[in-house]
């Protein structure tokens, strides 16, 4: 398996009413193409910040975070921003969909940024719903939707522009026990089809339904590294 | 990103918020109209202006005067036949016509109605050099002939009311052939005058035939009597020809030439006056008024583009969470600055095509209302409707500068809040409530 993300030695600070505070200190981990890893950790842990630095949202203090074979470091805004278009799938515990656009608008609003023409856009859109299981529900606005109903508009919109990794930050935090094992069942099986995720959760369940590796992170560094239920 | 996505994207965000829309809008139309309606009357008045300016004299025509204390000039600023003659010569002068106005003239009396009508005295050959037309008869022949212009015939008032004479329009005597008389007062000389500072005035009265009448032209020539310039002369009670006149008036072969002929004159020592020399000078007041009005239009669209800008950062401030997952999704801060500027351009485009609808409207009804006006004015003093072209003009290059102009504000106006927007840290926009 080749290597999708590779983070060296990553470190960021921020500076807190005056007070530096070091958020991540020093992290080293790889994702190989086709893997779904767990990060875990108390909040404030800084699994979080690893996961925006590596979909490009924020920038490393010092070390290097390669994705697909380029590094985020050396990236201009500019470049950072098409970087998020076309390697990376955002998926947010509180599903961030536009409410005033309906589900096939917002999954088609990565494509809409690269340019992509409107013909083919759509049907990417309405292909990337029909995946997880909406193609009946293209035209619904989100308040017409039930959360894992959004949440699957979420990630639909997150894989359609084919990223190097998708990351779901507690993509079943909002979610019924039920629903969230949907979601995650989801997941798994689009893993099955290859795609790669990097997930951050705080409940151990849900790392090890669907982790192949759970990477436990404490005070900005990682304390351990397990091979997660499904390996 | 593709501008039909853009213009999509741009259009579904306004339609959101119609009614914030609509208000912001309403503060640019109001902005528009202040400058296209003030800048209008400015047009306007202008053009009406410069439509009476005519009737002071032929456009083409310059009055010369005798200079001031000029020295070294060639007849030390005086209307001699020599520089008569010279000024013949100038380049595009098509004919020169000295005039001498008859001072002691009182007024005329035909049967019982007066006018004080001006007379002057004029060669007649250059008279019809100047392309003058008669409406009926000929040109003066001998001293005792007077040609009158067009409005002299409804000067006439009858007896006491004779006071104010003017073209009241009421009253239009068949003058043709009919002998007027005139009523000169000669005013003792100045050796007379050393002699006897009491010296007074004595009356004279004089016979004219009327021999012809002018087609109507300019205001000025309308109102005058003409005579050859021996019988002005002798009215004057000159008992030689004089070597200088007082006025004299060239013609120029087109408008265009007026001002070089001006030039020319003026530079040998003579006082000018054109109806072309005193346009540019008002051409100048108009500027002035058309700026100040302008500016006070340019006000009320400054305040309409505050109101832009308000409204640009309320909605950015309301959409934070939205921009920031546009940002997550992809969107450059390039991408997310054109939006934001293009929802804010289209208000401007709102506000001015509205602004100009609105102009258009308030101009033809204020337009309707002066016109009536003045109407039922002429009509009530029994006058004639005085011509005139409408008070609020819009052009065509007003219309377009209004859009683009009000465009070009909105635009401006959306540039900080875009600016804002698109340099949102994108985790802080996300976390946005």
């Amino acid at each position: 398996m080749t290597t999708a993300v590779q983070v060296t030695g990553l470190t960021r600070q921020y500076v807190m009413g005056g007070e530096p505070l070091e958020v991540l200190r020093g992290v080293d981990l790889s994702i190989a193409y086709g893997e779904i890893v767990c990060v875990m950790g108390p909040s404030g842990s800084g699994k979080s910040t690893l996961l925006n630095i590596v979909g490009g949202l924020d920038r490393p203090t010092s070390g290097s975070v390669v994705v697909a074979g380029s590094d985020l470091a050396r990236m201009d805004d500019e470049q950072l921003a098409v970087y998020r278009r076309r390697q990376v799938g955002f998926v947010f515990q509180s599903f961030n969909l536009i409410g005033t656009m309906t589900a096939r608008r917002n999954v088609e609003l990565p494509l809409l940024f690269s340019g992509e023409p409107e013909d083919q856009r759509t049907a990417r859109a309405a292909a990337a719903l029909q995946a997880v299981g909406l193609g009946h529900r293209l035209d619904h606005k989100p308040t017409e939707l039930s959360g894992g109903e959004q949440q699957r508009v979420a990630i639909a919109r997150a894989s359609v522009n084919e990223p190097a990794i998708m990351l779901a930050d507690e993509p079943t935090g909002n979610l019924d026990t039920h629903t969230g094992q949907e979601i995650l069942s989801l997941i798994t099986s689009m893993n099955a089809e290859g795609r790669t995720f990097l997930i951050t959760t705080h409940d151990r369940a849900v790392a090890k339904a669907v982790a192949h590796r759970i990477v436990t992170i404490v005070d900005g560094a990682i304390a351990r590294i397990e091979q997660g239920g499904t390996l | 990103m593709r501008f039909r996505d853009l213009a999509f994207l741009v259009v579904s965000n306004l339609r959101r918020m119609k009614l914030r829309l609509a208000l912001t809008s309403l503060g640019v139309v109001i902005g528009t109209s202040a400058i296209v309606l003030m800048v209008s009357l400015g047009i306007g008045l202008q053009a009406n202006l410069t439509t009476s300016l005519g009737d002071l004299g032929a456009a083409t025509h310059i009055t010369v005067m005798p200079g001031g204390m000029e020295t070294g000039m060639p007849d030390e600023g005086q209307l001699t036949d020599a520089a008569l003659e010279r000024f013949e010569t100038i380049e595009h002068v098509e004919a020169v016509m000295p005039m001498t106005y008859v001072m002691s003239a009182q007024g005329a009396r035909y049967k019982r109605y007066e006018s004080y009508m001006n007379i002057m005295g004029v060669p007649m050959d250059a008279f019809e050099a100047f392309g003058y037309e008669l409406e009926s008869g000929r040109l003066p022949r001998t001293d005792s002939e007077v040609l009158l212009g067009a409005a002299v015939p409804t000067s006439f008032a009858a007896g006491d009311s004779a006071t104010q004479a003017g073209p009241s329009g009421r009253l239009k005597l068949d003058l043709l052939g009919k002998r007027l008389d005139l009523t000169l007062m000669m005013w003792p000389s100045e050796e007379e005058m050393q002699k006897d500072p009491m010296a007074q005035g004595t009356e004279r009265k004089q016979r004219l035939t009327v021999v012809g009448i002018l087609a109507p032209t300019d205001m000025q020539t309308d109102q005058t009597a003409y005579v050859t310039l021996d019988a002005a002369h002798a009215m004057n009670g000159a008992t030689r020809r004089t070597t200088a006149y007082e006025n004299v008036v060239v013609k120029a072969d087109s408008t265009r030439n007026v001002t070089a002929i001006e030039d020319e004159i003026s530079g040998q020592g003579f006082f000018t006056f054109s109806s072309q020399s005193m346009l540019k000078e008002l051409n100048t007041v108009f500027l002035i008024i058309q700026g100040v009005l302008g500016a006070l239009g340019a006000i009320a669209m400054l305040v309409a583009a505050l109101g832009i800008a308000n409204t640009m950062t309320m909605s950015i401030y309301e959409r934070t969470r939205e921009i920031g997952i546009m940002k997550a999704v992809g969107a450059s801060n390039r991408q997310i600055k054109r939006v934001f500027l293009g929802e804010a351009a289209i208000i401007g485009v709102l506000g001015g095509i509205g602004g100009l609808t609105f102009s258009w409207a308030g101009a033809a009804l204020a337009n309707l209302f002066v016109q009536s006006l003045i109407a039922s004015q002429a009509g009530s003093s029994g006058g004639v409707m005085p011509e005139t072209s409408a008070f609020f003009q819009i052009p065509v290059w007003l219309a377009l500068f209004a859009i683009v102009f009000a465009s070009g504000i909105g635009l401006l106006a959306g540039v900080l809040p875009a600016v804002r927007a698109a340099n949102l840290d994108p985790l802080t926009a996300l976390r946005h409530e």
